[in-house]
């Protein structure tokens, strides 16, 4: 028998017994190996440092060392704490890289070399009062632009926004300010307004101007503009005008466009989502 | 006789939607798209795409329909729906190549109707 083969049976044996026994061992053979072990019980004054040399070992027998080793370090706890560990990180990363793509829309438009969507303006709400850039801030505001004869995509885009503000208001009540402005100011005064909108929603904010005004604000939320300038009393017309919800931070600046792709749904959790992230003051309303 | 129908302030609210000197209410838009609807699923049956092309085709094949079309709706919407009636099925037509082709379909929708 080689000393390493010794070795090894000495390894899986109580080192008590193995100091008492360590003698008859070196003589012994392999089969041999096991039996002194017995014979050589310790004795009750080495009883004193024996479990602390024991705890090394936490097995009774050979075999059982041997059958929880060959199961290596795989056990179904260890299965478990792994896919629960794994589970946890990729719920992790994956909620951390929405926040960080969100953050990212959000940041994107502040700074340095931001699209410059928005601006300072001064107009009139369907009540006749003056509402300025400044009334919308310490709010989220939702702005949509549109006018009142509009065949078919302007009142169900309101209709869509209605509901995305409701649903937003549930969540964050009177943190989100929705806006409609028109395209139109020859024809949508704030009487027009006020009938048109109390039909979507009563907590809707019209705004109208006059035409520079308006041309001017159009230019400021990049909306393609096309209302004639000049047109005679009674003359029906048309405006085409972009048809996306411009989502405003509290300081007024550009967070996101919603288009008709967002279900109302949608919209609102990307609104809720960017509100969460707002370190900002927010005025109440 | 003019002067009597056009004094009843029903027909002078629809007379006014339909020059566009006022916006229709919901339930006025609501009424012109049914009108709407109406004379497309004629022109539809007919096979009339262009309504405004095929005027003649239109006026006699779906002539009735065209009227209430064009007394419920102002007169602009009429014209654009008419346009965008063509628009809608070239589209329609186009995207159905692009599926023949392979092409993925994106989530936009522009349609009136929501669909499925």
């Amino acid at each position: 028998m080689s000393q390493r083969a010794m070795r090894a049976t000495i390894n899986v044996l109580p080192r008590a017994a193995i100091r008492q026994c360590l003698r008859s061992l070196s003589t012994a053979s392999n089969m041999a190996a096991r039996r002194p072990t017995t014979s050589c019980l310790p004795k009750p004054q080495t009883q004193t440092y024996q479990p602390l040399v024991q705890r090394r070992f936490k097995f009774k027998t050979v075999e059982e060392a041997k059958s929880r080793y060959r199961s290596g370090p795989f056990s179904w706890k260890a299965g478990i704490l792994f896919l629960m560990t794994g589970a946890g990180l990729l719920f992790y990363f994956e909620k951390e890289k929405e926040r960080m793509q969100r953050k990212r829309i959000a940041e994107s438009t502040k700074g340095v070399g931001r699209p410059k969507v928005g601006g300072p303006f001064s107009l009139i709400d369907q009540n006749g009062n003056t509402v300025t850039d400044e009334d919308l801030k310490g709010r989220y505001s939702l702005v949509y632009f549109g006018f009142t004869h509009c065949p078919d995509i302007c009142p169900e885009e309101l209709d869509k926004m209605a509901r995305m503000f409701d649903l937003v208001e549930e969540k964050r009540p009177g943190v989100l300010a929705p806006v409609f402005v028109t395209c139109d100011p020859a024809r949508d005064g704030p009487k027009e307004l006020k009938e048109y909108l109390a039909e979507f929603h009563p907590k809707f904010i019209g705004l109208t101007g006059t035409y520079d005004q308006i041309k001017a604000m159009c230019k400021a939320y990049r909306v393609y503009f096309s209302t004639p300038t000049e047109v005679k009393p009674g003359q029906d017309y048309l405006v085409d005008h972009s048809i996306y919800f411009y989502l405003m931070d509290p300081e007024g600046d550009f967070v996101e466009a919603l288009g008709r792709q967002h279900s109302p749904d949608q919209a609102a959790k990307i609104i809720v989502d960017h509100m969460k992230e707002w370190k900002g003051p927010l005025k109440k309303v | 006789m003019g002067w009597l129908s056009s004094s009843s302030p029903e027909d002078q609210r629809s007379q006014e939607i339909r020059a566009g000197t006022v916006a229709p209410s919901r339930a006025e838009r609501a009424r012109c798209w049914e009108a709407r609807d109406g004379y497309f699923a004629c022109l539809d049956k007919n096979n009339i795409v262009d309504a405004l092309k095929e005027e003649k085709a239109a006026g006699k094949a779906c002539g009735a329909e065209g009227k209430v079309f064009e007394r419920d709706c102002a007169a602009q919407w009429v014209t654009y729906f008419k346009k965008w009636r063509v628009q809608d099925i070239q589209k329609r037509q186009r995207i159905k190549e692009l599926e023949a082709q392979g092409a993925n379909r994106l989530d936009v929708q522009t349609d009136f109707t929501p669909r499925g």
